[in-house]
Parts: structure tokens; sequence; C-alpha cells
């Protein structure tokens, strides 16, 4: 099954998790999500958001200046509940005008 | 100014439709709430932004995911060049370009290679069409970006886009591609997905929305960095408050256009070809671009012994809005790249007005436009030193 591809390159957290968990919650059980980042901070919240949501880290590999990871959402449709991402206080405002 | 007036700037800047309109106003009365809060003022506007991301997906065939809303096509050509480039430096350093992008895609294109790389431009014919063999070319192993722009703003030339996107992608298969799509989509049928490019332009004004909106569709997977950093609006690619009034009615304009694409270009073709009849009955003047293949209700010509801003502030003066050379050049002083690039010398170059029409506009508007046209061409040329 081909992997939906998340694209958090350039970004910072909490951006990829977010943007993970807004993917998860729209993909169907058994899906595979393939998360493209660059923030180092990956390598400890993609592994602790998986194990949090209940969704499935199969790898989390380096590539180049990047990482790639991917998920099997064994929770989807709002799964994640009991370990979003870890929120920004004003997420939408935080960067406002 | 004469009590006839014809308005034939509609690149510039061009009236909304009273349906979008509409659909922008709540955005700037009760519906104010942030898309992103959790309470309920932030509901609807979250709706519209989907609904509005669904809309502008639609007209281009593309998925409302790949859909990132930015301030114009200006911003979403630096966002599809500069972030691209970033995020794909693994690929190599350097950027092909046609010799006729538009001016914030040739600016974004030597910003990204500035400390590394190159630029390869690739030339254009007398008509401004890019030959794909020539495009295939110019892109190398260190090629990670390659830019095509479909209608050149300028000119008018639409290229073909397929052939161009087979060859580059022939070229170098991982290089990414953008199209820019900024003076076209709306005006002409795009399917993104068919296309195959990775990031595709699109700016509000062609579509019928706000002139200060605009999109860029981005392929899953493209690896790209984004401009402007700190939030989470647009997936993390494009952080700031969003412009909801405006992108609700990017989307409503995206809506309208996708319903009526075929009968408003059928229209703004008859109207056209009225226009240019009228302006190259003038002796000395020239269509500049293709005559076939060509942006829907772009005319430019280039009026011999003529100064092209002088041109314009006659035509103003007697009720009729254009450009001189073209609408971003306006008060540049300077011949437009693309025009040199066709080869054209002084004082074509610099005698180029741009009349740029809708469905919308009348055939009065045309014959006022052209009388104009006759009598100020007439009346600078007698006072010329330049005429020989």
């Amino acid at each position: 099954m081909s992997a939906r591809v998340v694209d958090a390159l350039g970004t910072w957290c909490p951006v990829p998790i977010y943007l993970i968990d807004r993917a998860a919650r729209r993909a169907a059980a058994g899906e595979v999500i393939e998360l493209l980042a660059d923030d180092p901070l990956i390598e400890v919240d993609l592994p602790a958001w998986c194990h949090r949501s209940g969704n499935a880290l199969l790898e989390l590999r380096r590539d180049g200046g990047a990482y790639v990871g991917r998920v099997e959402i064994t929770r989807p449709a709002g799964g994640g509940d009991a370990g979003g991402p870890p929120r920004d206080p004003s997420p939408g405002r935080s960067a406002s005008g | 100014m004469s009590a006839r007036t014809a308005y034939l700037d509609h690149a510039a800047a061009s009236p909304l439709d009273a349906r979008v309109r509409a659909a922008m106003l709540p955005f700037l009365g009760d519906d104010f709430g942030s898309p992103s809060s959790l309470h309920d003022w932030g509901r609807r506007p979250a709706e519209a932004l989907e609904r509005a991301r669904e809309q502008v997906a639609a007209l281009v065939g593309a998925d409302p995911d790949q859909v990132i809303f930015t301030s114009g096509a200006t911003e979403a050509r630096n966002l599809a060049i500069g972030g691209l480039a970033a995020g794909n430096r693994a690929l190599g350093r350097r950027i092909t370009a046609t010799a006729v992008e538009h001016p914030a895609t040739l600016a974004a294109c030597r910003t990204a290679v500035r400390d590394a790389g190159g630029l390869d431009l690739v030339p254009v014919d007398g008509l401004g069409r890019v030959d794909p063999e020539a495009l295939a070319a110019a892109v190398g192993e260190e090629t990670a970006v390659v830019a095509i722009v479909h209608g050149q703003p300028d000119i008018g030339t639409l290229q073909d886009l397929p052939a161009l996107v087979a060859a580059a992608r022939g070229a170098r298969e991982e290089a990414r591609i953008v199209v820019d799509a900024g003076e076209t989509a709306g005006l002409v049928a795009l399917d993104a997905g068919a296309l195959g490019a990775d990031a595709l332009v699109l700016g509000g004004g062609s579509i019928g929305g706000p002139a200060w909106t605009g999109a860029l569709v981005v392929r899953p997977g493209a690896r790209l960095h984004p401009l402007i950093h700190g939030g989470l609006q647009e997936g993390g690619k494009r952080a700031g408050a969003e412009d909801l009034p405006g992108i609700a009615g990017l989307g409503e304009a995206a809506a309208i256009a996708a319903g009526t694409i075929a009968e408003r270009t059928a229209r703004m073709a008859e109207l056209t070809g009225r226009l240019r009849a009228g302006l190259l009955s003038v002796a000395d003047v020239r269509l500049n671009g293709d005559p076939d293949r060509r942006i829907p209700g772009h005319v430019q010509v280039s009026a011999g012994w003529v100064e092209g801003e002088s041109l314009c502030l006659s035509l103003a003066a007697r009720g009729v809005a254009v450009s001189p050379g073209s609408a971003c050049t306006a008060h540049g002083g300077k011949a437009a790249p693309a025009l040199e690039a066709i080869g054209l010398e002084p004082p074509w170059t610099h005698s180029a007005v741009l009349f740029t029409l809708r469905h919308t506009t009348t055939e009065d508007e045309i014959d006022l436009a052209v009388a104009a046209f006759a009598e100020s061409v007439a009346a600078l040329r007698a006072m010329s030193p330049l005429r020989p």
C-alpha cells in the first residue's frame, strides 16, 4: 500500500507532530503515513506521539539531512485524543499578523 | 476625463463579481473569528477556509490538502522556488527557468542560487515560445528546480505545458517542476494531476478573486520548505493569520470560474479579435507574442516611434485604462525582460502597451479604446523626435 506523504520539512516542533496528528485523524485503519521532517526533535516526538496515540511506528530513519518516519494508523478518527500533539498555547495565533 | 470610459487593465486589477464580494463580507463582520480557534467563533471561519481550499483544488484538479493559500501569485512564486530549492538541496543547487518567467520567479531563482549553484535560462523564439528540446538541454544532473511559466504576463504567449513538463521530466526525473499559472488559472482549463508538475502557482486575479490572493498547489512529498515560519497555518508551510475574506472570495471565484470557463473564454475571444483588428489597423503597430496561443483577453502591442508610457497617459486622458509594457513594470521605466527575450529592440521595447479585458468588457469599450489608440498614436508621432 502506498503511503500518504506528510511534508513537514522546514518546520519546527510542534508543527510536524500537529501535521501527522491531523493526517492520522483523517486516515483509515491500516493506512501508512510517511512523515518527512528535518527538525531533530522528531527523533523524540514521533516515537512519543505513536506511543501516546496508539499508532504503530514502523520506521524512523535519517535521509540525508532529513528524517523519514513511517507510521501505521491503528487508531484512526480521533484515536489520538488521549495523546494528541503537544499543544501550542495558541496554535492558530502564534504567528498572527 | 471623457464621459465614456474603457477599463482594459484587468491584469492589474479587476472588479469583483457580486457573488465573490458576498462571499467575503461575512468575514469582515460577524464571522470575524480565527479559523484556528477552538471556540464557536472559529467554527464558521474554519469551515469557510476548508471550503475555499476544496473550491480552489477543484478548479485545477488537485487534492484540497495540496493547496497552500498565499498573499498572491508573487508570494506563491517565491514559496515555490525558494521552498523547493531549500527542501531539495540534495538534488543539486542549480535552477533552470525559461527566459520569460514572471519577474517574481526570476528574482526568487536568483535569490535561491545567490550563495551557491546557478541559474540556467532557456531562451525563447520571437513569439516567446520555449522549445522543449532546449529546455531539456538546460536541465542537468545538478538541476533541482525547473520553472515554466504557462502564460507570459507581458507578451501573453501560452506555452505548451505538457510537452515542456515531459521534456524537463525526461531530462531529470527527480527535478522539481514549478508551473506558473498565476496569469492563466481560471482563464485556461488546467489539470494539476495530469500535468505532473510538483508545484502550480495560482493568482487571484485571473481566477476572478481579489488580486491580493493566491495559492500554491504542491505535490505531496515534493519537499517544500516554508518561507514564513512560526505557526501551524497552511500545514506549517505558510505561517501567519489567514486572510479569511480574501480566501473566501478566491474560493467563490474559483467555483464560478470552474463552471463558466468555456463561455467566458469564447466571449473574450470575440472581444479580443475586435480589439486586435482595430489596433493593428494603425500603421507601424505590431502584436507582441504568439498570435494564436495567447492568454485569453490579453493583447500587447508596440507602436513604433511612440513611447509606451506617454501612450498610456494619452489613452488615460481619453478615458482608456491600460498598462505600459506590462502591468508589473508600469512604474519601473524599464523594458520588460520578456520583450528583450523575444528579440525586440528599442524603440519597440519601450513602445509597448498592454490591454487586458474580461468577459464583462463591452464592444463599446473596445471601440472607444481603438479610436483613442489611433488618435493618441497619431498625436504622439506628430511630436516625436524619434520618427524617421
